[in-house]
């Protein structure tokens, strides 16, 4: 297609060459496309670099917690919804991407005992002769319960139950993952890659199951994939993941690894020791830096962006918080949980050590259980199947029946909505900035951390930094050609020079969402983090607080309509930072956010004519963070 | 006694109970006869291949010798499970047996041959399927949202002047890009907005440059260089696909009719149904 479309650009300069409009048509437009497309690049190739979006966190009835939740929808099935197709929840209802087909979408199954539960339900298979499994698909809750409690229990621990675990079926499964993958890749239209989830969870004593801090990771394979997935149950420790793909890269497969929920992974993911207590060093350091360069910030269970106890004087910081472990109504430690403070951890690190463990990018996903994720607060089915699948189980509406929230039961269900589903979020889509929709491109973008995540709109914004940017780079028509050539994108080091360097933060509104109400510049360094507003809609500029003045957006609750007051289509800003100071190490990341929309938990109760649950924010301003740009002084 | 003897239930069960001794005198006699098992040289190779995928390396002789020890005993045990009526009214071997017939009748089906007035009437029929989405070329010089009207139609003159600058130098930078080759109706939505969508498939492909249209991003001046209404694409363009359309559609058609004869062959009844 793009051919075609040079060829036509080609034939119009040549109609305008004969004298149609001019007999000084420019004659160096064909020869100075905006993007020169190499050979058996894709339609669509740009050497500046599209904006593609998906979700690389996606469950099917192959994971043992989605089964076990009546999903019975396949990696097929996912493929299908990514591309506009509709499929069922368990609940009975059709589910419908919002916002129209994504540019990619991987299938992460979780590794530990994947496609167990399904044997274990099948009367074909001799799995479901073992006790555990006549308990586990009887009617009893608390033979269920126990049975399946003792399957988190062992994926936590990583101790094998023996009878459970058929690694020849659990092999062919995980064939049968990499196949659908293969069959649905469409090089220029659609990609996925070979991918799984590797469950690891810290132990707390006094909880039974799965309960306990998030180390979960989803592995991505660039192209070949193994015959055979490094789970929990191989080890939990991450790091003997990390010399699994250190091995398999070894032998010619390439793979990251994507760690998310670190909020609830009770400080652990972000901890400033190893898995086993010991100080990191250098080597640690190279090694995670090689293995899980990007990290998801957002999804369906929150935000780890920042906490507002580590961030007071970020007024956007309690955003989505969601903080209980795993299955359980422990409260995450903050400190060690948190993107922002992991950064600045890194710093240090850097400064007096000489290393930093924490240089990665953002990446956002919805962690869908149900095969497809619900990223619109319109639409919204939450993540795990037939115990949040309607607005009552998630506290969104009343208990059936009831329509003052003072006569809410007290109940299981209305207790796991206060402390788990409602709290949850429309959340997420990881934006790439990638010369064309293929594998080797999108990847290519996750090794460059040329990333941006957004908790569900499809907003897109660029991020540059360098030393030379002028007001007329910013006016420029080519500004991502220049802006490419005279410095470094999200992702990306950029070493300095003495001066100070300036920064391009460029966004644009997603059509089908809601206006840009400010980008932001968050700046954190081995000292302190610090929030400045850079562009602010309506032609206004920040205060000397850093802060845009109000844009007059506002929200009918009632309704869910909204006016957009000058919210805007687009948000472009040159930026130098007014604290600079040379010499220091800092840590530059976008921030963009839009007009305050109703959150979903306010469009399911307005629909079903109940006040909303008076414990949720009523309102939620979507937003975008991309991969920071790491300034580095002069030796 | 003799009364008994003239009841034709008890002829029905001394008939039954005959044929059923000689059944299974047949059945024994038959694995008396067929008392061999062999183990082919196909058998070794698939399971030294299938240990090699499973293990990462070559069987060893110890490792052959024990595989095939447990063959000539599943084989073993099988025969005799079988021998014995074991395999009748175990639902795993039954759903396996019915998958294995399904596979057998699916090779067994004919792989139709279709003619050319075949593959029309099914293009006709599902003309949905060979329809390609609306779709539009262009080149657009976007404007910000600040400016104003009279920037669009200064920028409009200096577009179609007999002697215009290069386009891509005019107007503000684009985030994404300034020109979209066959771009589909629903991606036209999907980056620029409902209304900017429609305004363009609105418009008429021109030499001259048009607008500005309005998108959820600023205002775009838009030279639209084709437009693709979505047609029906021709029979001949699409052959190929229409003839794997119609293969896949015959066989599985072929294939529920072989099994429909066969379930045809018995009588159905259930208990409970009307």
């Amino acid at each position: 297609m793009w051919k075609t479309l040079t060829l036509v650009t080609t034939a119009l300069a040549l109609v305008a060459c004969s004298g149609n409009k001019s007999d000084e048509a420019p004659a160096d437009i064909a020869a100075t496309p905006e993007s020169t497309a190499p050979d058996g690049a894709t339609p669509g190739y740009s050497a500046e670099r599209n904006a593609y979006f998906g979700d690389m966190h996606i469950h099917t009835r192959n994971s043992f917690d989605a089964y076990i939740f009546n999903v019975r929808r396949t990696a097929d099935d996912a493929y299908r919804f990514a591309k506009g197709e509709t499929i069922k929840h368990p609940s009975g209802f059709d589910m419908t991407i919002a916002g129209g087909p994504l540019d990619f979408y991987t299938v992460t199954d979780h590794a530990e005992y994947l496609g167990i539960l399904p044997a274990m339900n099948s009367k074909d298979s001799p799995l479901s002769e073992l006790p555990r499994s006549k308990d586990m698909f009887s009617t009893d809750p608390a033979k269920i319960q126990a049975a399946f409690q003792g399957v988190g229990a062992s994926v936590r621990s990583g101790d094998k139950i023996a009878e459970m675990y058929d690694e020849p079926l659990i092999n062919s499964v995980w064939g049968q993952n990499i196949a659908a993958a293969e069959k649905y890749n469409e090089p220029g239209v659609f990609t996925t890659f070979s991918a799984y989830e590797f469950t690891s969870v810290t132990t707390e004593d006094d909880e039974g199951g799965f309960g306990g801090g998030n180390l979960h990771r989803n592995v991505f394979f660039r192209g070949e994939a193994p015959d055979r997935a490094f789970s929990t149950l191989d080890s939990t420790n991450p790091e003997d993941l990390w010399d699994w793909m250190d091995a398999q890269r070894a032998d010619g497969r390439e793979s990251i690894a994507i760690p998310h929920n670190s909020n609830v992974s009770d400080g652990q993911m972000f901890r400033l020791e190893t898995y086993n207590g010991d100080p990191l060093d250098a080597a640690y350091a190279d090694q995670r830096n090689r293995n899980e360069p990007l990290v998801e910030v957002t999804q369906v269970k929150g935000t780890s962006e920042t906490h507002p106890d580590l961030s007071p004087n970020d007024e956007w910081a309690n955003f989505e918080i969601y903080d209980e472990l795993l299955a359980s109504n422990i409260v995450s430690k903050t400190n060690g949980s948190y993107v922002r403070e992991a950064y600045q951890n890194g710093l240090k690190f850097q400064e007096e050590q000489g290393f930093d463990p924490f240089r990665f990018g953002m990446t956002a996903a919805s962690d869908s259980h149900v095969a497809g994720g619900a990223y619109a607060e319109n639409d919204f089915w939450s993540k795990i199947g037939i115990v949040d699948g309607l607005p009552f189980q998630r506290g969104s509406v009343p208990t059936p029946g009831i329509t003052d929230w003072a006569d809410q039961p007290d109940n299981q269900t209305t207790q796991s909505a206060k402390h788990w589903f409602s709290r949850w979020s429309a959340s997420g889509l990881t934006g790439v900035w990638a010369e064309e929709n293929t594998r080797d491109a999108i990847f290519d973008a996750f090794r460059r951390k040329e990333t941006f995540a957004t908790t569900g709109p499809r907003m897109k914004v660029r991020f540059f930094g360098g030393f030379g940017y002028t007001a007329d780079t910013l006016n420029a028509t080519d500004l991502a050609k220049q802006a490419y050539a005279g410095g470094v994108a999200m992702g990306g080091d950029l070493v300095g020079t003495g001066e100070a360097p300036n920064f391009i933060a460029w966004a644009i509104r997603d059509a089908n969402s809601a206006p840009l109400q400010r980008v932001q510049v968050v700046k954190v360094t081995s000292g302190g983090e610090a929030v400045y507003d850079a562009a602010c809609s309506g032609g206004t500029t920040p205060d000397a607080s850093h802060r845009c003045p109000d844009n007059g957006a506002s929200v009918d609750i009632a309704t869910c309509t909204t006016t957009d007051g000058t919210g805007a289509g687009e948000l472009k800003a040159l930026w130098t930072d007014p604290d600079f100071v040379p010499g220091q190490r800092a840590t530059y990341y976008v921030r963009v956010l839009e007009n305050p929309t109703c959150r979903w938990s306010t469009w399911e109760a307005n629909r079903n004519g109940t006040p909303p649950n008076p414990d949720l924010p009523t309102t939620i301003q979507e937003r975008a963070y991309t991969s920071p740009i790491w300034y580095i002084p002069p030796a | 006694m003799r009364q008994l003897l003239r009841e034709p239930l008890v002829h029905f069960i001394i008939v039954a109970l005959l044929v059923f001794a000689g059944h299974a005198a047949w059945t024994s006699h038959v694995a008396a006869r067929n008392g061999t098992i062999t183990v082919t040289q196909e058998d070794m190779q698939r399971m030294a291949a299938l240990y090699a995928s499973e293990s990462g390396a070559l069987p060893s002789q110890a490792d052959m010798a024990a595989m095939v020890s447990d063959k000539i005993r599943d084989e073993a045990l099988s025969r005799e499970a079988r021998r014995l009526g074991l395999d009748a009214g175990d639902t795993i071997i039954e759903r396996r047996l019915a998958q294995k017939m399904s596979f057998m009748v699916s090779d067994l089906a004919d792989t139709p041959e279709p003619d050319e007035t075949t593959l029309r009437v099914w293009y006709n029929a599902h003309t949905d399927a060979y329809t390609a989405p609306p779709s539009v070329t262009f080149e657009h010089v976007f404007l910000s949202t600040d400016r104003t009207d009279a920037d669009t139609t200064t920028l409009l003159n200096t577009l179609n002047a007999t002697s215009p600058p290069d386009w891509r130098t005019l107007g503000d930078p684009f985030i994404l890009q300034r020109a979209y080759g066959d771009l589909p109706f629903r991606e036209t939505v999907r980056l620029f907005g409902t209304d900017f969508a429609a305004a363009l498939f609105a418009l008429d492909a021109s030499d001259a440059w048009q607008g500005p249209v309005r998108s959820a991003l600023g205002l775009h001046l838009v030279h639209l260089v084709a437009k693709d209404e979505g047609s029906l694409r021709p029979f001949e363009e699409v052959r190929s696909r229409v003839e794997a359309d119609w293969r896949d559609d015959a066989l599985r058609t072929a294939n529920e009719t072989a099994i429909a004869n066969i379930i045809k062959r018995y009588r159905i009844r259930i208990e409970g149904a009307e």
